[in-house]
């Protein structure tokens, strides 16, 4: 009997590193799993990964930050599966290194589109689904550069403090119907997207793994963990936390 | 002699309640104001007050949305009152109450807007001038509401959450450019946008209940005193802080 046995979750950016594992995870423990990304060829990758495991996914390819295509995700996972009961807020657009005075106008609305109204719309129009069967819970991806800074990054960084806030928002608002959001703060998590930066792994070890007292980077499975949890109902009393799965960054 | 002696300011919203305490309390303490509001009349009276009382002070209309004007506004300022070293940035919209669900895309994107991306590119044309000056400081305002959710009011808190995190990424890429750049967390300041929403002071004191350990409204005063501690010279060693000016709201 699996942990999520006769759930519905719908998994945005299911065909990246963090939400792939996420996505994959909750499908071996009973989740239906609608997988959501924009590039078609690693969301159905991922969905065809949780079915050949013997689960249940279905794909669509949405992006989060465009009204219209959100509310047919909405309306196409409740046709696939009844109903939603977990969200995963994965989506997450990245700029190139800029500091603010550098950044062009344009790749700040980006990144703001997609991080955080992409968030609030995917909320907004799962939140009335969740509400007709009963409740559900919402985890969404914040950062520790959502608490802490880093060279270069204002657009990322003011998003994920943003995350961490309509998660808040989410959670005092719908708490009375039994309606649960939490946010994770992923350290540094070893997947392509570090590569966008730092040409290597083993480059990106040698400069991050000293930030991390535990001594490695993150691994995607980590972060399903928490997920998983969160998920899960063993965590039926959080709500409006926010989770650092971070091997001690932020402690330090 | 002042604390502010020999500097420029460009004060957004400086029409309103705090940000006009602000913007005079700098002008007593020697800095020459360049005070920046989308209502004009309202930016007119603070800066003629600050005439009145011996200050040198400029009015001027800005909508902090509108790239062109605020690159205007701030080459205005370095024209008039001399080379730019320090910024309050007040600007702010608050939506009407709404829970995700309920709230309109448009309403989600003003606030976003206003409040974050409006600080963005008031920082991002106001910084080079900051760095030809050979530094000075920045001072952002977020809420109680950056931190701690408030019920129905999710793109209010995101935004906020986001200043904080804009105001450490600044603080960490200028540092070395002499930049300091920090943001303050009001509690429940008294004012009159609060009577738009509430029947009484005392009405919003009771609402507030024993979370507002002094059992009384914040002054815009007491905000404007803090602004000038990090604006000054006594601050020095202050940088990408959140400084909550609550009664310990937020610590409780």
């Amino acid at each position: 009997m699996g942990r999520l046995e006769g759930k519905s979750a719908l998994v945005t950016a299911a065909g990246g590193g963090i939400a792939g594992a996420i996505a994959r995870r909750f499908g071996a423990e009973g989740a239906s799993v609608m997988c959501v990304d924009i590039v078609e060829e690693s969301v159905t990758k991922t969905a065809g990964d949780i079915e050949s495991a013997g689960g249940r996914a279905a794909w669509s390819l949405c992006d989060v930050s465009k009204e219209d295509q959100v509310r047919e995700l909405i309306g196409k996972t409740v046709g696939a599966f009844g109903k939603v009961d977990i969200v995963v807020n994965a989506a997450a657009a990245s700029e190139p290194t800029h500091t603010v005075v550098t950044m062009p106008l344009e790749v700040w609305q980006e990144v703001l589109d997609v991080n955080i109204t992409g968030m609030f719309l995917v909320c907004k129009y799962a939140i009335p689904e969740m509400q007709k069967s009963g409740g559900g819970c919402f985890i969404n991806i914040s950062s520790t550069f959502g608490s802490i800074a880093w060279p270069g990054r204002p657009a990322y960084m003011a998003t994920k403090a943003a995350v961490k806030q309509i998660t808040r928002s989410v959670a005092l608002d719908f708490a009375g119907d039994n309606i649960r959001a939490n946010a994770i703060s992923p350290g540094a998590i070893e997947t392509n997207r570090l590569l966008a930066r730092t040409p290597t792994m083993d480059a990106v070890r040698e400069k991050m793994v000293p930030l991390h007292p535990i001594g490695r980077l993150g691994q995607p499975d980590d972060i399903a963990n928490a997920a998983l949890f969160l998920a899960s109902d063993e965590s039926s009393f959080m709500t409006g936390a926010d989770m650092f799965v971070d091997g001690g960054f932020t402690m330090i | 002699m002042g604390l502010l002696d020999g500097k420029v300011a460009f004060v957004t919203a400086a029409g309103g309640n705090i940000a006009g305490a602000t913007a005079r309390l700098f002008a007593e303490e020697g800095a020459a104001v360049a005070c920046a509001d989308v209502a004009e009349e309202d930016v007119r009276k603070t800066a003629a007050d600050i005439e009145a009382a011996g200050g040198r002070a400029i009015a001027m209309v800005c909508d902090v949305t509108d790239e062109d004007a605020v690159k205007e506004c701030i080459a205005r300022t370095v024209a008039e009152l001399g080379p730019l070293t320090t910024l309050f940035n007040a600007a702010a919209h608050s939506e009407q109450r709404f829970k995700v669900a309920d709230m309109p895309v448009d309403m989600w994107r003003r606030t976003i807007d206003v409040d974050l991306t409006g600080m963005f590119i008031v920082c991002k044309y106001a910084i080079p001038e900051i760095l030809k000056a050979g530094g000075g400081s920045i001072v952002n305002i977020s809420s109680t509401y950056g931190k701690i959710a408030a019920a129905e009011r999710p793109a209010y808190c995101s935004a906020k959450g986001g200043v904080r995190m804009l105001t450490k990424s600044i603080a960490v890429d200028y540092a070395a450019d002499n930049i300091r750049c920090n943001s303050i967390l009001p509690g429940p300041i008294e004012g009159p946008r609060m009577l738009q929403r509430n029947p009484s002071i005392e009405a919003v004191v009771a609402r507030h209940g024993q979370r507002l350990h002094f059992k009384r409204l914040g002054q815009s005063i007491e905000i404007a005193r803090t602004a000038l501690f990090l604006a000054s010279d006594e601050s020095s060693y202050t940088n990408g802080a959140d400084m909550a000016v609550d009664a310990g709201y937020t610590a409780f």
